[in-house]
C-alpha cells in the first residue's frame, strides 16, 4: 500500500521489542492511529529520538487492513513537548490532553479542527499561556467539534427553553440543563448556577482556536472552579470514565503558574 | 499440534519455555532447544545455573536499589567512591551505561521505573521515599539526575527536584544537545535549543 503523510501529536509510546515500539499517533489528516515503529529504539533510526509523549512530527505511515497495525516508516521532529521544564501543573496539563485525545478520537477519524486546537492548547501548556484556561477552552470546543455541545439553554431531553437567570439543574446523561419536570427522572443531577453557565456558554462559543479572547478569559477567572467541575461530570459521562489525569489539572487559575 | 509430536515431551517444554521470553519465536527457540542438546553437557548445565543463581541470589541493593548479591552492592561497598555526589536513574541498566562511561566516580539511586501518571505509575511505586532519607541523613553535596530526557524522564526529574529542594545539595542534570562529533549544520532545532540552554561557562 501507498505510503501517506501528515503531521501529528504523539499520545502514547510502547516498548513493543528490543528495537521497536508501537506508537499510538494523534494526526491531522487521518485522525488516531495505532502504529509499529520499526527499529525506533535504535539509537540511528529514521526517528530520530522524535517518538516521546506530545511530541509534534511529520510522519509517514503505511496503513494495513482494519486488524493489523499501521506501519510508521519517518518521523521528522518538529517540536518537543517541554512541560516538564516548567511546572508540574504544565507536564500534567500535556499529559491530560494526550489522554484526552486517546479517549474522545477514533482511529482512522479526521479530525482536523480539533488537531489545530491541540497544538494551539500545546503551545499555550507549553509556553507562557494560562493552562488552566486552555484546558477548559480545550475540552470545552473539543466537545463542540465533536458534537457533544451540552445544551444551556433548552431542556436537554424535551426541548422546552429554561431559565438564564436563575440557578438550574443540569444532567450529563441528558446532555446539559433540564427543566423542572424532566429532572425527576434524570439519574444524576446537579444544580448549575447562572455565572456557571454563562462561562460554559462562553467557552462553546463559535471560536475553535486558543488562546480565548482576553473578555472571555477574564469573565471565567472568578468562576473557575465551578466550571471545571461541570465540565468534568459531563465529560465522564461522555466518556463513560474518569480520565486518570483529571484529579491532575489545576485546582485554580494561576496566570503566574 | 504437528510440530509438538516431532519433539520429545522435554524438548517441547523446553521450546515452549524459550517461546515466552521477549523476541523469541517458535522458530527460534527450536534452534536454541537443539543446540543446547548439540553443545557439552556442562555448557548447557552453565546456562541453567545462570538462570537459577540470578533468581535466587539477585536482589535489590538496600542503599541505592541496584542489582546485587548481597546486602550492598559492590558500588555502595566500595570505599573510593565519592559519598558526596549521587546520581540518580531510572533502571539498573542505565546505571550500567553510565559506569562504562567511567565518568563517575560517586554512588547511584535507582528509581526502578519513571513516573507516569498516564499508566498508573506515581511517585509510590517507585524507590523515591528511600532517595529523599538518603538524602535527608547522609553527606551529599550534589544530587545528579540522570533520567532519560523523555517527558517523563523529565517529568520524574522535576519532581524529584522539588522534594528535595529544601536540601542543602546542588540538583544538576545530564547535558544534552548536539552530539559530539557532529557538525552544527546537522543538528534539528530542538538539539540546538538544548544545547544553548544548557551552555556552559569556559
Ligand atoms: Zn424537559
Ligand atoms: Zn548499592
Amino acid at each position: 500500500m501507498a505510503a501517506e503523510s501528515s503531521v501529528a501529536v504523539v499520545l502514547k509510546t510502547i516498548e513493543f521489542s528490543e528495537t521497536s515500539l508501537i506508537v499510538t499517533l494523534f494526526t491531522r489528516d487521518f485522525g488516531q492511529v495505532t502504529a509499529i515503529a520499526k527499529g525506533a529504539r535504535r539509537p540511528k533510526s529514521s526517528f530520530e529520538g522524535s517518538l516521546d509523549l506530545l511530541a509534534v512530527c511529520r510522519v509517514v505511515l503505511i496503513r494495513k487492513a482494519s486488524d493489523a497495525l499501521d506501519l510508521l516508516t519517518e518521523a521528522k521532529l518538529n517540536r518537543r513537548f517541554r512541560g516538564a521544564d516548567k511546572s508540574l501543573t504544565r507536564l500534567h496539563g500535556g499529559y491530560y490532553l494526550a489522554e484526552m485525545l486517546r479517549l474522545l478520537t477514533e482511529t482512522h477519524d479526521p479530525q482536523p479542527m480539533l488537531y489545530d486546537l491541540t497544538l494551539d492548547a500545546l503551545s499555550q501548556i507549553d509556553g507562557t499561556g494560562n493552562a488552566a484556561l486552555a484546558l477548559l477552552g480545550f475540552d470545552a470546543i473539543a466537545l463542540r467539534l465533536l458534537g457533544h455541545t451540552p445544551t444551556t439553554r433548552t431542556c436537554a431531553d424535551c426541548g422546552v427553553a429554561t431559565q438564564l437567570d436563575r440557578s438550574v439543574p443540569f444532567s450529563p446523561a441528558a446532555g446539559g440543563v433540564v427543566c423542572g419536570s424532566c429532572r425527576i427522572s434524570q439519574p444524576s443531577v446537579f444544580i448549575v448556577r447562572p455565572k456557571t453557565l454563562q462561562c460554559l456558554e462562553r467557552l462553546l462559543d463559535n471560536q475553535t482556536r486558543l488562546p480565548l479572547a482576553t473578555a472571555s478569559a477574564n469573565k471565567i477567572d472568578a468562576n473557575y472552579r465551578d466550571v471545571r467541575v461541570l465540565l468534568n461530570r459531563y465529560i465522564e459521562v461522555i466518556l463513560g470514565k474518569t480520565p486518570r489525569m483529571q484529579s491532575f489539572l489545576p485546582a485554580r487559575m494561576e496566570p503566574s503558574e | 499440534m504437528k510440530d509438538q509430536e516431532k519433539h520429545a515431551g522435554a524438548v517441547s517444554n523446553l521450546v515452549d519455555q524459550l517461546c515466552r521470553l521477549p523476541g523469541v519465536g517458535r522458530k527460534s527457540a527450536e534452534r536454541l532447544a537443539f543446540h543446547l542438546l548439540r553443545v557439552p553437557e556442562s555448557e548447557a548445565y552453565a546456562l541453567a545455573d545462570a538462570i537459577r543463581r540470578i533468581r535466587s541470589d539477585v536482589h535489590y541493593c538496600k542503599a541505592c536499589f541496584n542489582l546485587c548479591e548481597d546486602e550492598l552492592c559492590s558500588i555502595c561497598q566500595d570505599p573510593q567512591r565519592d559519598q558526596t555526589r549521587l546520581c540518580v536513574v531510572e533502571q539498573p541498566r542505565d546505571l550500567m551505561s553510565l559506569e562504562q562511561s567511567q565518568a563517575f566516580s560517586g554512588v547511584y539511586h535507582v528509581l526502578l521505573g519513571r513516573i507516569a501518571p498516564l499508566d498508573g505509575i506515581g511517585p509510590d511505586q517507585l524507590t523515591i521515599e528511600p532517595l529523599v532519607d538518603r538524602v535527608r541523613t547522609g553527606n551529599f553535596v550534589e544530587v545528579i539526575m540522570a533520567t532519560n530526557p523523555t517527558v517523563e524522564g523529565d517529568g520524574t526529574a522535576l519532581y524529584l527536584s522539588n522534594q528535595l529542594a529544601e536540601y542543602p545539595v546542588q540538583l544538576t542534570r545530564l547535558a544534552r544537545g548536539i552530539t559530539a562529533g557532529s557538525v552544527l549544520e546537522y543538528a534539528n532545532r530542538e538539539m540546538i535549543a538544548d544545547a544553548l540552554t544548557g551552555r556552559q561557562a569556559l
